[in-house]
């Protein structure tokens, strides 16, 4: 028997229902607005540029730069089980508006942590979840 | 329109006993803290007609019913950050629209810790399944406070090239401060040096625990009076010369790219209108109360405030100008590194500047301090921040 996953997972309401389905897919998407063009990470239910409601998840190229990193060494609930771990912002490719993504970096010793280095999305089906989680990885 | 300078005065200031396990409720600390305000102001609770909950998350039913426990007095009701409030309740005083304004704060419980901050998400640690939480939140990463703050000053050291000795330099000076407070947490605990820092254990690196905030119980309350009313209060009236809340970004969500360039900052917004309505200088200032939940808080701080130039805070901290004789001494009572964090201490910094004003602070005593700047903020300074410079005469 495996031992179940019980750190925290999203409980997908539905503006985010499109996100989770295509993290199911290997896709990661973010709200671009129909009116302006602008990209708006994190999710707001208006864009903040023009605060048109008409925001689609449009698939990103999932290519990131280490903008900050912390390994953390003190962490409560299920998260203890795993310290030290990292925990990484990744500011996105697009623009005009940056968009860094808040999520924990995997596969890289952390001695070789470097801000500035590039990071790709990576995908974490959970098992006996309804969730596809992302990470980061070296690119 | 200017700002109402010297329309209304902090008049009366409490803490309740700070620490761990206090073995009392939230409501008792309040009523504590709002009772001991309003004695060490000579004043009573009939003569409260403002009320300002310190909590940016207090409802209007939450403030109806302390109208109703209150006794019916307070009528004028507001919500807001601690200082800012001071900012609030000075304007509404000299709108007419109260006279005696008490704010204020208690907390027997919360916790801002790696535990609390899943406790106070509903999230508690099941042995059978995944809790769920919001779609974007951070605690799905395993991140809390820690975490957010050693990513800001993993940056912050990276972009102004700073070594961490620097910023691990203000947690030895708050303790020094600690050790001349008697009602502090740390300060029967010693001197430490940057060495005693930087090895005590990591908690999210490249922050250690001694430069991460306490994490305690305690209320505090404060009362903004008229300046009619003030000249007759007990106490030497400490005048409110300017004040100003601002927000920008909830940064703690969207993380800004461009959060250490920013000429939009709350901080920075709230400081200058404040100086500006006060009709003092930087210069001016004897004395200071900074919100400093990390060090990295206070360099950025300084910078946002226009002290220093943006990526100079550190040296500021380093150069000693923040301990007691340098030319800015800030947070004489231990700061929330060694003195205490209440969850939403804020208010704390005015405090202890309001007692520096008025002379009460024996060994740790900024000598003539007249003058004195107070901040609180949240979201990093970035997101909501309010600024209030305080005079003794």
């Amino acid at each position: 028997m495996t031992t179940p996953y019980l750190k925290p997972l999203p409980e997908k309401a539905p503006a985010f229902q499109e996100f989770w389905d295509a993290m199911a897919n290997k896709q990661f998407t973010a709200p671009k607005c129909q009116s302006c063009g602008d990209w708006n990470w994190p999710y707001y239910p208006n864009c903040r540029s023009c605060l048109s409601g008409d925001l689609v998840w449009t698939p990103v190229s999932g290519r990131a730069t280490l903008f900050s990193y912390t390994i953390v060494h003190r962490a409560g609930g299920a998260f203890g089980a795993d310290v030290p771990y990292v925990i990484v912002m990744a500011e996105l490719e697009e623009r005009p508006r940056s968009m860094i993504v808040l999520g924990n970096l995997i596969g890289v010793n952390h001695e070789d942590i470097r801000i500035g280095m590039p990071l790709r999305v990576a995908y974490e089906a959970i098992p006996d979840e309804d969730v596809t989680l992302y990470r980061f990885e070296a690119a | 329109m200017p700002f109402p300078s010297r329309s209304a005065a902090v008049v009366g200031v409490y803490t309740t006993k700070q620490g761990k396990k206090l073995g009392v409720s939230t409501h008792q600390l309040e009523i504590e803290a709002i009772q001991g305000a309003l004695a060490d102001a000579g004043l009573t609770v009939a003569d409260v007609d403002g009320l300002i909950p310190l909590s940016t998350e207090a409802t209007y039913r939450t403030m109806m019913q302390w109208v109703e426990q209150l006794g019916g007095n307070p009528t004028y009701l507001e919500s807001a950050s601690p200082v800012g409030g001071i900012a609030k309740a000075t304007a509404a005083i000299a709108a007419g629209m109260a006279n005696v304004v008490v704010l204020f704060w208690g907390n027997a419980h919360a916790s801002v810790g790696a535990k609390g901050a899943q406790q106070q998400q509903g999230a508690k640690a099941s042995s059978v399944r995944a809790p769920r939480v919001g779609d974007m939140h951070w605690m799905i990463h395993g991140a809390y406070m820690v975490p957010w703050y050693a990513l800001w000053t993993q940056r912050y050291m990276h972009e102004f090239n700073v070594p961490q000795e620097k910023l691990a330099e203000y947690a030895v000076i708050a303790r020094h401060h600690a050790t001349l407070n008697p009602a502090s947490l740390m300060g029967d605990k010693g001197e430490i040096t940057v060495d005693d820092v930087l090895s005590s254990p990591p908690v999210a690196l490249p922050l250690h625990r001694l430069e991460c905030s306490l994490d305690n119980e305690g209320g505090y309350a404060l009362v903004v009076a008229s300046a009619e009313v003030a000249r007759n209060c007990k106490k030497k009236p400490v005048w409110i010369l300017g004040g100003a809340e601002r927000a920008f970004t909830d940064s703690y969500s969207t993380f800004t790219a461009d959060w250490l360039n920013n000429s939009r900052s709350a901080v920075k917004r709230a400081t200058d209108i404040a100086f500006e309505g006060a009709g003092v200088t930087r210069a001016d200032i004897d004395v200071a109360g900074l919100y400093d939940c990390f060090p990295v808080t206070v360099a950025r701080d300084l910078e946002e405030m226009g002290f220093c130039g943006r990526g100079e805070g550190a040296d500021m901290i380093a150069e000693g100008h923040l301990r007691l004789g340098g030319s800015l001494p800030t947070n004489t009572d231990g700061g929330l590194l060694s003195n205490s964090h209440n969850m939403n201490p804020g208010g704390m910094h005015a405090i202890e500047v309001t007692r520096q004003l008025r002379g009460e602070c024996d060994r740790r005593q900024v000598k003539d301090a007249r003058i004195g700047v107070v901040l609180s903020q949240g979201w990093s300074v970035l997101g909501l921040a309010g600024t209030a410079i305080l005079a003794a005469d």
